[in-house]
C-alpha cells in the first residue's frame, strides 16, 4: 500500500509542535511556580537538558513540516530514498528530544544521565535525512522548473485523494 | 548551466567566511571592552592571577560542577580577596570624606569604574612638618563578611598599601584601621605597605606567591622587587581540592567520566576532602584556619617562589610547623620563635594552650579529646563533622544564612554531638542538670563557650572542653557556666560542678572568687581580651535569660571608655541589647571626652531606671543596699587589672 509521505510528515510535524510547545509551557510553569527540582542550581543540568528537549522537539516538528512540504512540492518520485529519509527523520524526531529529556531525569552533576546516549543516534539519523533531502532537492531542478511553470508532477497518493 | 548553484558554492561561502573572520577580529575585542575587563597579564601595579603549577582556576570547574561552583560563589571564601570595582566594594566611594583616620581626612572618589583615594603618605620618612598627601587607585579588597579592607597600588611593582580606614559591614561605617582589631592603645601603628603581598596572600588567595626579592620585612620595600601572583584571588576550588589541571584533562573524556559515574568510584585525579580520613581532611581547613610558621628560612624562600608547599591530602606538618603549645612548646622551632617574639604564644593562646584568637580553629580542634583521643576514624571529630563547604540541595536555608558559618543543618543543635554520645540522648537533663529545652542543655554552650576573640566579636572555642573552675583560675579564661550565669561566683560554679560531676574543688580560691560574680572579677581585673569576652557575654541572650539584665548597664557603662577600641565597641553593642538602652548614642572611636560623657550618661540612665531596684544589696554583684556600687571593692579590683598589651593575631 503506497504511503503518502507528505501527509505523514505534515501530521507528525504539527503533532510534534503541539507536544513540544506543551512541554515548553510546562517548563515555563516550572519557572512560574519556582519548582526547585527544575530551577535550583544543583539541577542546572536538568534545566539545560529539558530546554534542549523542548527546543529540539519543536524544531524537529518544523523539520517534519518542511519535509512534508518539500515532498509535496517536488514529488516523491523526484526524491531519492524517500522511505529511508522519512524513517530517519521519524527516528530523529523521537530520539533527539527523548535523549535530552531522559538525560535530565537522572544526571551526574554537570553530566547528563545515560539517556543522552540516544542523542547522537538521533543526530546521525537527522543528518542522514537532511543530507538526503538536500541532495534530492538539488537533483530535482527539472521538477522545480515544472513547479515554477505550474506543472507539478502528480503522485499516486495525491491522485487517490 | 546552473548559475545559482555556483553562487551558493562560491560567493555565498566566501561571504560567510569573510563575515566570520571579521566577527572574530572585531567582535571579541568589542565584547571585552563592554565588560571593562583588562587582561591580568597587562596589569603591572597590583598582584595578578596567573594559573601555574597545575592550577586552572574555578572557571574550569563550573561546567561540570554547577552546584558546587554556585555554593562556593555564595561563600565568603570566594570574596575574601577581590579586585576592587564599584561592584565588589561594600563602601561608597562617591566623593566621600572620612574623618575617622589617624591624621588628616581620607577622601574617596570614583572615576568611571576606577576607585581612588587621597590620604596621608603612610610610609612618610618624617622629613617635613607633615606627611605628604598621595592620590592612589584602590585596586583590591580583603574581606566581605564582617569587615572590608581596601588596598591601593603603591606604584612600586605589585606592592599594595592599605587605606587608613576600613569598612565595618554591620555598621556600614568607616573606622580607623586600629579600631577594627585588638590593638594596644599606646602602640603606634606600623605601615601595612606590602603586608598583603607578604602575609595575606598566603591564605587569602589560591596558590599565592609572595615573590619578594628578599624576605618581606628584611629590608625596606623600596630596595625590594615585588612580583606577587596567585592562581586565583580568594579561597577557590583548588585551595581545598588541589591543583586540577590533570583532573580537567582526564575528564575531558566522556568515557572516563561515565565510567566513574556508573562505578561510583572516587576520581583519583582530584582530592575530595570529605573522602580523606578525619585528620587529613581537617588539615585541609587547618592550612589556613590554624597558626603555623615555616620550619626555616629556606622553606620561606621556597614558598616565596613556588607558593606554599602544602597540597590537600598532604600531611600538614610535613611542610610547616603547626604551633601547638600543648605538644610542641619545648621544640627547637618553638624556642626559636619565642626567642624572636616572647609574646608569640601569649597573644594567641590562653596559658594552658587553648587558642583564644579566631581564625585558628584548627589549633582548637586538634587539642579536643574528640579528635586527639579518637581511635576510630568514623568517630573522629573533624571540621567536616559540623561544617559543609558546599550547601546541600536539601538545605533550605538562604545562601546568605548558610554562608555565615557554613554549618550543616544537623550541626546547629545537639545532633552534632549525640551521634557519638548516644547515651546522653535519651535523657539529656540527667547529664546537663538543666531542663532539656534550656540553653544549659545545649552541648555547645557548655563545651564550646564563646572564649575566642576576633573581628570585634567572640566566637565559640573550637577546642571541645568541659567546664573547669580550676582551669579558669589558672588561665583567666571564663568557664562556660559563668559565661551564662554572669551573676554567679566561681565558688558557686565549683560547688555545682563538684556536686553534679564530681569535679574536684579548686585547692585555693581568693576572697574575690568566692564572693564576687566571676564575670565582674574578670571584667574588672582581666586583660583586654578577657574584658571583650565578658562584655560580649553581657549581650548574649542565653546569659541575659539566666542572669537577668537589671544589673548589667552600670558595668557595661564603666567600659564605654575602655582604653581598647575593640572592648568599647563590644561593650556598646551589648549595652544596646538592654531595655532602655536600645538607641543609646555612642561612637566608640569618638574622642575620650565624648566617651567619658557617654559613660556618665549610661550610669545616669541606669540610676534613673526602676530596673536597678531588682538587684539592690546583692553583694556578689557589688551593689550596696541603697543600690550604689561597692566602690572600694570595684576600685581595688580595677587597680589589679592586667594591663598587659594585647595584640591578637586575628
Amino acid at each position: 500500500m503506497p504511503v503518502d509521505y507528505a501527509r505523514r510528515h505534515l501530521r507528525l510535524g504539527w503533532w510534534w509542535l503541539l507536544i513540544f510547545s506543551a512541554l515548553g509551557l510546562a517548563l515555563e510553569a516550572f519557572h512560574g511556580f519556582k519548582v526547585s527540582a527544575y530551577l535550583d542550581v544543583s539541577n542546572e543540568t536538568r534545566r539545560l537538558m529539558w530546554r534542549l528537549a523542548h527546543v529540539h522537539g519543536t524544531l524537529l516538528g518544523m523539520v517534519h513540516i518542511l519535509f512534508g512540504l518539500t515532498v509535496k512540492t517536488t514529488g516523491e518520485a523526484a526524491m531519492s530514498r524517500v522511505r529511508s529519509t522519512s524513517l530517519a527523520l521519524q527516528w530523529a524526531g523521537v530520539l533527539l528530544p527523548a535523549g535530552f529529556f531522559l538525560g535530565g531525569v537522572r544526571f551526574y552533576s554537570g553530566d547528563p544521565g545515560l539517556g543522552v546516549l540516544l542523542v547522537p543516534i538521533g543526530a546521525v539519523q537527522l543528518l542522514f535525512a537532511l543530507w538526503q533531502v538536500a541532495a534530492s532537492v538539488g537533483a530535482t531542478r527539472p521538477g522545480y522548473t515544472q513547479i515554477q511553470e505550474g506543472n507539478a508532477p502528480q503522485k499516486d497518493g495525491q491522485k487517490k485523494r | 548551466m546552473r548559475p545559482d548553484a555556483n553562487f551558493l558554492s562560491k560567493t555565498f561561502i566566501a561571504v560567510w567566511l569573510v563575515a566570520l573572520v571579521a566577527g572574530a577580529a572585531f567582535g571579541v575585542p568589542l565584547v571585552r571592552d563592554q565588560t571593562g575587563a583588562r587582561r591580568e597579564a597587562d596589569i603591572a601595579d597590583r598582584p595578578v592571577q596567573i594559573q601555574t603549577d597545575g592550577f586552572v582556576s574555578s572557571d574550569a570547574c563550573q561546567a561540570c560542577h554547577p552546584r558546587e561552583y554556585a555554593t562556593w560563589r555564595a561563600s565568603y571564601h570566594r570574596t575574601m580577596t577581590q579586585v576592587a570595582t564599584p561592584q565588589t566594594v561594600g563602601a561608597s566611594f562617591d566623593r566621600v570624606r572620612v574623618d575617622q583616620v589617624n591624621g588628616r581626612p581620607m577622601f574617596l572618589e570614583r572615576r568611571g569604574r576606577e576607585l581612588w583615594a587621597e590620604i596621608d603618605e603612610p610610609d612618610w620618612d618624617g622629613v617635613g612638618d607633615a606627611p605628604p598627601r598621595i592620590r592612589r587607585q584602590v585596586v583590591m579588597t580583603t574581606g566581605s563578611h564582617n569587615q572590608q579592607i581596601y588596598w591601593y597600588a603603591t606604584g612600586h611593582g605589585r606592592t599594595l598599601g592599605q587605606l587608613p580606614a576600613i569598612q565595618l559591614k554591620a555598621d556600614q561605617r568607616w573606622v580607623p584601621r586600629r579600631s577594627a582589631v585588638m590593638h594596644p592603645p599606646d602602640v603606634e601603628l606600623v605601615s601595612e605597605s606590602g603586608s598583603w603581598n607578604g602575609v595575606c596572600v598566603a591564605c587569602h588567595t589560591t596558590l599565592g606567591k609572595t615573590a619578594f626579592s628578599t624576605p618581606f620585612g628584611s629590608e625596606s620595600l623600596a630596595a625590594q622587587t615585588v612580583d606577587t601572583t596567585a592562581a586565583e584571588f580568594g579561597i577557590a576550588c583548588e585551595s581545598c581540592h588541589g591543583p586540577s589541571a590533570e583532573h580537567v584533562r582526564a575528564n575531558s573524556s566522556p568515557w572516563r567520566r561515565y565510567a566513574l559515574h556508573l562505578a561510583g568510584r572516587p576520581d583519583s585525579t582530584v582530592v575530595q576532602p570529605v573522602r580523606l580520613d578525619a585528620k587529613r581532611s581537617s588539615e585541609v581547613c587547618g592550612q589556613c584556619h590554624g597558626l603555623w610558621e615555616f620550619y626555616d628560612a629556606a622553606a620561606e624562600r621556597r614558598a616565596n617562589t613556588h607558593g606554599l608547599a602544602y597540597r590537600p591530602g598532604d600531611t600538614l606538618a610535613d611542610s610547616r610547623f603547626v604551633v601547638q603549645p600543648s605538644t610542641n612548646l619545648n621544640t627547637p622551632t618553638m624556642k626559636g620563635l619565642l626567642g624572636t617574639d616572647p609574646n608569640f604564644i601569649k597573644d594567641i593562646f590562653w596559658s594552658d594552650g587553648m587558642v583564644r584568637a579566631t581564625g585558628r580553629e584548627y589549633n582548637g580542634l586538634i587539642d579536643s579529646p574528640c579528635y586527639r583521643d579518637a581511635k576510630d576514624n568514623t568517630r573522629t571529630l573533624s571540621c567536616m563533622s559540623c561544617h559543609e563547604l558546599h550547601k546541600t540541595a536539601d538545605d533550605g536555608r538562604p545562601a546568605g544564612e548558610w554562608a555565615d558559618d557554613q554549618l550543616k543543618p544537623s550541626a546547629r543543635g545537639n545532633d552534632a554531638c549525640l551521634p557519638c554520645h548516644q547515651g546522653l540522648a535519651t535523657n539529656v537533663s540527667a547529664h546537663t542538670h538543666h531542663t532539656p529545652e534550656s540553653d544549659g542543655s545545649s552541648c555547645y554552650n557548655c563545651h564550646m563557650p564563646h572564649t575566642t576573640y576576633g573581628l570585634l566579636k567572640t566566637i565559640r572555642s573550637h577546642q571541645i572542653s568541659s567546664p573547669s573552675v580550676q582551669a579558669s583560675l589558672d588561665t583567666g579564661r571564663p568557664t562556660a557556666c559563668n559565661l551564662c550565669h554572669l551573676d554567679k561566683t566561681q565558688s558557686w560554679t565549683a560547688q555545682s560542678l563538684n556536686g553534679w560531676y564530681g569535679t574536684p574543688l579548686p585547692v585555693t580560691m581568693s576572697e574575690d572568687d568566692r564572693t564576687v560574680a566571676a564575670s565582674l572579677v574578670t571584667l574588672l581585673k582581666g586583660d583586654a581580651g578577657q574584658r571583650a569576652v565578658i562584655a560580649q557575654a553581657f549581650g548574649w541572650a542565653p546569659a541575659q535569660r539566666a542572669s537577668g539584665t537589671n544589673w548589667m548597664a552600670p558595668y557595661l557603662g564603666l567600659f564605654l571608655n575602655d582604653s581598647y577600641d575593640a572592648v568599647r565597641y563590644i561593650t556598646a553593642r551589648s549595652l544596646r541589647t538592654l531595655p532602655g538602652f536600645t538607641d543609646f548614642p555612642f561612637d566608640f572611636v569618638a574622642p575620650s571626652e565624648q566617651r567619658e560623657a557617654a559613660r556618665r550618661r549610661a550610669l545616669g540612665l541606669w540610676r534613673d531606671s526602676r530596673d536597678r531596684i531588682g538587684r539592690r544589696g546583692d553583694p556578689e554583684l557589688l551593689f550596696n543596699p541603697d543600690g550604689s556600687f561597692v566602690a572600694d571593692r570595684i576600685d581595688r579590683l580595677t587597680n589589679q587589672r592586667d594591663r598587659r598589651r594585647i595584640f591578637y593575631r586575628e
